[in-house]
């Protein structure tokens, strides 16, 4: 027997029209789990707002570890096949210190003070910046008009972007001879990639000036 | 007497020195210019120290340092060793005892990544700068666990010789010593024939037994155990002083290789012929040496590695041979150690990402062991 709550239930309308995939209900918020951000909130006074407001439970990758960096931590997810995030998180580790090898080499056989200065050694920066250097702008999709598909050029978020960019240097890294391990080849597209070149970046581009020609469908995004 | 005070005290150097010097003179604190080993004490315990380029060559050009230690120092692209107290221990006692006594056996052991490897290899540059013969084995499993080639013995039966692996131990031996052997001009005792048309005299050097071991593969073993009881020889009659320094030695007394002979049937180390020569040489029975002899447990297979412990990893036949020896337990960075350690690190950039309070994190994540301390800092 139903009891009269639920009753009601049962006859109120549906006010979300997509379903709403999350365990977790909408008025739930994330979870600050890093130590400056919730020293932050404390300082602000902001923290007494959120006090009453449910927390969805962290997940096991949200740690406070000093070392801990979201991007590093998107770039692992994206790298991992099957759920074998110890695999992915090895992988990520093993082409930091390759990159470090390499740029470290340079860096000590640099002459002057100045030239030194140019190279950046730290595997992390060269990370975002390698993300940074291959996110496009823009995308082509394929709208009907008129019996006849067009690709037309969008502009997409900057979640998107970031995506499609990690997702272009995992792919170039997976395309190798097979005696070329993934850490190796993954070294090198980011250093290239954070130099601005190699294939991820001429991608990136290419996919700029396919939208650039293909500006006159444009107006078809919205017509 | 004031020159050797202001060497130990190189910041107090640069304090009081009124000449221009070159930069270098400015010494971090985790560093030492101190690179004569036998002037090293428990002062530099702690402090990073410089093996130049000329005695790397000589001493490790054939293997002696750990395998990522060597891609460690490509990368920083210099060679420094961290003076640590086992190190300074050993070359204490070498400074203090009587060389005519029955040699002293030292058994450097402790737990995986502590650092036994460059223990032995700061105790070798002690070796190499006082002149000492360095009978250096890097690492024993290597001949049993992936010898080059295995052939049956000529002369001893049912032996089974590595003929490669001897050759290229003779080269080793060569280049550690190229300076020392032509100098101190040692003779063969004896005749050694080898086979009919081929013998080496007595009273040729033992250099030209070493070359001839090198051209002739098949005889290299044999030449081993030659020139291994001609040099305890010499160095009982007090012509020469010896240093061993074997790694993985419980190799020796472990009771199976991946050795085959002919009829598949796997060998053990005791019918291995270049066995013999370096447990003879590690006996008591000779003097003006002494031997270090690191235990390790990589170096068994794996239903052999419960313990680090000597006696666990000799085996009883081993630790008897051994007996009486002195233990040496290498440990695990101390405080202060780790504290270098990380300011090395970070000076040679191999830490980057610095935040407050990563020092404590690493230190926890390591557990305060050198080689976990390396590999965590890694991608960092």
């Amino acid at each position: 027997m139903l009891g009269p709550a639920s009753k009601l239930a049962l006859f109120r309308p549906t006010i979300c029209l997509v379903s709403h995939m999350s365990v977790y209900p909408k008025n739930y918020i994330d979870p600050i789990f890093k130590k400056d951000q919730q020293e932050a909130l404390k300082t602000s006074g902001e923290h007494l707002k959120i006090a009453h407001i449910p927390i969805k439970a962290a997940r096991n990758n949200d740690t406070v570890s000093v070392f801990h960096d979201d991007v590093i931590s998107k770039f692992t997810n994206y790298i991992m096949r099957k759920g074998d995030k110890l695999l992915a998180r090895d992988l990520l580790d093993k082409s930091f210190e390759q990159i470090k090898r390499v740029q470290l080499e340079k860096y000590n056989t640099a002459k002057t003070e100045e030239e030194k200065a140019k190279i950046q050694t730290n595997p992390k920066e060269i990370l975002h910046q390698a993300i940074e250097n291959s996110r496009p702008l823009l995308q082509l999709t394929p709208i009907k008009r008129g019996g006849v598909t067009y690709q037309v050029p969008v502009p997409i978020t900057i979640n998107r972007s970031n995506f499609m960019a990690m997702k272009w240097i995992i792919e170039a890294a997976n395309e190798k001879e097979r005696t070329i391990h993934f850490p190796q080849k993954l070294a090198w597209e980011l250093l290239d990639a954070a130099s601005n070149q190699g294939r991820v970046v001429k991608r990136k581009q290419d996919l700029h000036k396919q939208c650039e020609a293909n500006r006159a469908y444009a107006h078809y995004r919205w017509s | 007497m004031l020159i050797r005070q202001l060497k130990q005290f190189p910041r107090a150097l640069s304090h009081f020195s009124t000449v221009a010097e070159p930069a270098q003179v400015k010494l971090e604190h985790f560093r030492t210019n101190e690179s004569t080993v036998s002037s090293q004490g428990s002062q530099h315990i702690g402090r990073f120290y410089r093996i130049p380029l000329e005695e790397r060559k000589q001493l490790f050009t054939h293997g002696g340092l750990p395998k990522s230690f060597e891609k460690q120092a490509k990368t920083f692209g210099e060679v420094c060793v961290m003076v640590r107290e086992p190190a300074v221990e050993i070359i204490d006692y070498i400074k203090s005892s009587d060389l005519s006594r029955p040699v002293n056996r030292f058994v450097l052991h402790g737990d995986d990544g502590c650092g036994k490897s460059l223990t032995l290899a700061h105790v070798l540059h002690y070796g190499l700068q006082n002149e000492f013969v360095l009978v250096h084995v890097p690492w024993v499993p290597n001949w049993f666990k992936r010898p080059k080639e295995t052939a049956n013995s000529s002369t001893h039966e049912g032996f089974i010789d590595l003929p490669f692996d001897s050759a290229a131990w003779l080269i080793h031996f060569k280049t550690q010593n190229a300076n020392l052997l032509p100098k101190l001009n040692l003779k063969t005792t004896k005749d050694y024939v080898w086979s009919k048309r081929e013998t080496t005299p007595a009273g040729s050097t033992l250099l030209e037994l070493i070359e001839h071991g090198i051209n002739r593969v098949k005889f290299a073993s044999d030449a081993i155990t030659a020139l291994l009881s001609e040099l305890k020889q010499h160095s009982t009659d007090g012509k020469c002083k010896v240093m061993v320094g074997i790694d993985g030695y419980n190799a020796f007394f472990h009771d199976k290789t991946r050795i085959l002979t002919e009829n598949k049937a796997k060998v053990t180390p005791d019918k291995v012929t270049l066995t013999k020569p370096f447990l003879d040489i590690t006996n008591y029975d000779w003097t003006n040496g002494v031997c270090i002899l690191a235990v390790d447990r990589i170096a068994l297979t794996e239903e052999r590695m419960e313990s680090s412990l000597p006696r666990y990893q000799l085996g009883k036949e081993g630790f008897e041979h051994c007996d009486p020896f002195i233990p040496i337990k290498v440990e695990n960075y101390s405080e202060e150690e780790f504290e270098n350690c990380i300011a090395y690190y970070l000076d040679r950039r191999w830490i980057q990402n610095v935040t407050e309070g990563f020092d404590n994190e690493l230190k926890h994540l390591s557990a305060k062991n050198p080689y976990n301390l390396m590999s965590v800092c890694a991608p960092l």
